[in-house]
């Protein structure tokens, strides 16, 4: 089966949104960064913005333009990913209820507070009464969005689905991440995490809406093959071989394999073995030095590979090794989240 | 081809019970699980809410969880029920069966993180807690107390999470994708939710009246269920005891506001018309509704126009079960779900407890008194959240 | 009165974040719900809140807010008579 990307909003740390092609890196030096932002006032009325933290603003911006650029008016279905939600009003009512012992509490932040309040308020903004479903799975809940629009697309169910994956990252929760370890204890800035060999990674947050569709128009960026989640794989060599046969594939059609890598030791080991058993001889590039990692960093991910394809070629910034992409006819991406949650997804050129 | 999607175990644990049996015991008792609150610790203790009866100490021993793990209350009550319900099914799960777990929760860790959170942004002491706080996390550590899973995922679409659990789970296994899904959800009680729903002011101080003209708001319980979902050869391979199929579902947005449902029911009727077309069945083959049915003058009167929309004359029996185990939140589409199947296998009709008079806009009332040896052959459960999230799943006995 | 009307104002424009919306721009007799402000379900709450936090007055029923919340006038003549702190 396949399923085609027509449209793409991406709100990140770099500048992504509303921009055809690769823009300029922007490299940072500070650890802790936050998203280029769009004026939301072109996407939002004043009235609806009131209540809305960054990050439902960045998704309805990052809505809005996805659907703009495809060929489809409403999505069959609304999915959602998001590690934490509205993590900054969660934090609001949270910090509330202790400073003021459960006292003058406001119902805007409890409101915000629930995960599903970014789906549903894409689905309001657009007045989209389908389906609308919002997954919560940590490192892979983009993927998990991914993979059920694919159970029904494959279903007859859908011909299109607005997809999404949609995290921010405040200071204090960032401060919270820094105490288990997530970030570097020293950061050398985000051109040099591919040098790395410590622990702890670069922190980012970001906004990426993804339309899809049963078909296929001239503005179409790749097509999506295949989606595969893994919950603690005994071998993930054999998976990939076994994903990629299922869909017909071998190891030498993959033209381009993106890493999930980033710049984290312990989160990169198993990238370098599965480079080395399976896709020595292939190109290899990466994005989280571009995007940061945050809980949907995949999403920026699959905006990177469906750039790959559509202008046929890899940033040299993105590149991890020498070999050539050749057509960009097959792309894998592999992201993986602290070794237990893996996620497959098979590109194409269309 | 679709593959048919049997259930062949339950696991439940709420304010009523500890097993599906205590559950059964107490529906059949018309004994509610709502009373005074026992182990939340919190300011505003004066409204009811139904707690499942055994502290997070007691849990933990009958599970043989180690003292110094750091796990939250929704993983340990969604441990439990998911157990029952693996014991339930007689199955193991284990890498050579594709076999895979969902579940829906609303805040994840949040109970500790409540207790916690100024240690979070202030020292290193409480940091094990930091990496259970987000919701996928309290799904894994259930998933890993058993093992064996080859899929985890979780879902959040507020208080219809769980049902939206056994809507993938049924779509994995129709389209062959699993051979068997545990799927469900859980909810501890946390003062962040009762702090929540009472900014909201949709609470009531004495006990949930759903479906009465004079309701004033909802009880909050907490719970987890799980369905063990399997493909029809699966279960037939092992000879399993097969407790229903799952005929059909829908899922529908009311894209109409944050927090209130639209008064027309949009989403609701949606996700029940949507429902029964997959299901094949007319509206008139249903024999039982177990409704949404919050007690909140928004959710009951939406909720019944919307029935009204879909059944017409022909309303089927309605009831809602969240007077005897409170609103269990993200959990409720499961333990509902559990609920429904339970009347139906064993031919009964739930009360709508509490009820007295009907609401003026609707055409029916729902069921009053408990009523036995009732052939029901379809069930509708229907699960609303916050934000339009409508769902609803029919349960169909196996001819 | 006077001055309570403007503190009101002020709260208002602020716990409801009415973006680009002056103390002067809301009308005292206008309604604040509906098509005057803008305002919904949600803003009841956060203005029940705003009574009981700032002026100690405490709503145990929703529905009494909207009497309370039919204009700036209304509100502040309530406040005045009721208010605990």
């Amino acid at each position: 089966m396949k399923v085609y990307i027509q449209g793409i909003g991406n709100i990140s740390i770099q500048n992504t949104f509303r921009q055809t092609g690769f823009p300029e890196p922007v490299w940072y030096n500070e650890s802790y960064v936050r998203c280029i932002d769009p004026d939301f006032t072109n996407y939002i009325s004043p009235n609806e913005a009131r209540r809305m933290s960054k990050v439902i603003k960045r998704a309805i911006a990052s809505a809005k333009t996805c659907i703009a650029e495809s060929s489809v008016e409403m999505p069959d279905a609304v999915i959602s990913g998001t590690g934490l939600g509205c993590i900054e009003d969660t934090e609001k009512f949270l910090s509330a209820m202790i400073d003021n012992d459960e006292k003058f509490l406001q119902p805007t932040f409890f409101i915000q507070s629930t995960h599903n309040t970014i789906s549903s308020q894409i689905a309001i903004n657009l007045k989209c009464n389908n389906h609308n479903n919002t997954f919560v799975q940590g490192g892979i809940s983009f993927e998990c969005a991914l993979f059920e629009a694919f159970i029904l697309f494959a279903d007859n169910k859908i011909k299109s689905a607005l997809v999404g994956g949609y995290d921010e990252m405040t200071p204090s929760y960032f401060r919270i991440l820094n105490r288990i370890g997530l970030w570097k204890k020293k950061f050398e800035g985000s051109g040099n995490l591919s040098n790395s060999t410590t622990p702890g990674t670069f922190a980012g947050e970001g906004s990426v809406s993804v339309m899809l569709s049963s078909a296929k128009n001239e503005k179409t960026y790749a097509a999506i093959e295949a989606v595969e989640i893994l919950y603690q794989p005994e071998n993930i060599v054999e998976s990939i071989e076994t994903f990629l046969s299922r869909n017909s594939k071998k190891t030498e059609d993959i033209d381009l394999v993106v890493m999930g890598m980033n710049g984290d030791v312990k989160n990169d080991a198993i990238y370098k073995t599965i480079s080395a058993d399976m896709f020595g001889a292939k190109a290899h590039a990466w994005y989280k030095n571009l995007s940061g990692e945050y809980f949907t960093s995949t999403g920026f991910g699959l905006w990177f590979a469906a750039n790959c394809i559509k202008h046929k070629y890899v940033p040299s910034y993105a590149a991890l090794n020498s070999h050539n992409a050749g057509k960009l006819q097959n792309v894998l991406l592999l992201n993986h989240y602290q070794n237990k949650n893996f996620s497959l997804i098979l590109f194409s050129a269309c | 081809m679709a593959k048919q999607v049997l259930v062949t175990g339950l696991g439940i644990v709420s304010g009523i019970g500890i097993s599906v049996q205590e559950t059964l015991t107490s529906l059949l008792a018309e004994k509610s699980g709502i009373g005074a609150i026992k182990y939340l610790r919190t300011n505003h203790k004066d409204f009811p809410c139904s707690e499942v009866p055994l502290s997070d100490g007691q849990m933990s021993k009958m599970l043989s969880v180690p003292d110094n793990m750091p796990i939250t209350r929704t993983s340990l009550m969604g441990i439990l029920a998911a157990r029952n319900s693996i014991s339930d099914a007689k199955i193991i799960p284990d890498k050579s069966l594709r076999i895979g777990f969902i579940s829906g929760t609303t805040v994840g860790g949040m109970e500790k993180s409540e207790q916690f959170y100024r240690d979070f942004l202030e020292n290193d002491t409480c940091n094990d807690y930091i990496k259970i706080h987000d919701c996928g996390a309290c799904t894994e550590v259930i998933a890993d107390y058993f093992g064996g899973f080859s899929y985890v995922s979780t879902i959040s679409t507020a208080c219809s999470s769980s049902a939206n659990a056994i809507v993938l789970g049924s779509n994995l296994i129709r389209l062959g994708l699993m051979d068997c899904v545990v799927a469900g959800g859980t909810e501890c009680l946390t003062k962040f939710h009762l702090n929540g729903f009472k900014t909201l002011m949709i609470l009531d101080k004495g006990n949930c009246r759903p479906f009465d003209a004079a309701r004033a708001g909802l009880n909050l319980g907490e719970g987890a269920a799980y369905l063990v979902l399997e493909s029809d050869e699966s279960a037939n391979a092992r000879n399993a005891d097969v407790l229903c199929k799952v005929s059909g579902y829908g899922n529908a947005c009311d894209a109409y506001h944050q927090t209130a449902s639209s008064p027309d029911g949009k989403g609701a009727t949606l996700a029940m018309q949507n429902a029964l077309v997959m299901s094949g069945l007319k509206p008139s083959d249903i024999n039982y509704i177990n409704a949404h049915g919050t007690g909140t003058i928004n959710n009951d009167e939406s909720e019944g126009t919307a029935i009204m929309n879909v059944f017409g004359n022909c309303i089927p029996p309605v009831s809602s079960t969240k007077a005897y185990t409170g609103h269990t939140t993200s959990a409720s589409g499961s333990v509902e779900a559990v609920i429904s199947i339970l009347a139906m296998n064993e031919g009964f009709l739930p009360p709508n407890l509490n009820f007295k008079n009907p609401i003026e806009k609707l055409s029916f009332a729902p069921v009053r008194e408990l009523i036995r040896n009732v052939k029901i052959d379809h069930v509708l459960s229907n699960s609303f959240g916050f934000g339009g999230n409508n769902t609803s799943i029919v349960f169909s006995k196996i001819q | 009165m006077d001055e309570l009307i403007l503190e009101l104002k002020q709260e208002i424009i602020k716990v409801l974040n009415l973006q680009g919306v002056k103390p002067e721009d809301i009308d005292n007799d206008a309604p604040l719900f509906g098509d005057g402000l803008g305002l919904d379900s949600i803003d009841a709450l956060e203005l029940i809140v705003l009574l009981e936090k700032n002026y100690g007055i405490k709503l145990e029923d929703p529905g009494k807010g909207r009497e309370i919340f039919g204009s700036i006038n209304i509100f502040a003549k309530y406040i005045s008579e009721n208010r605990k702190k």
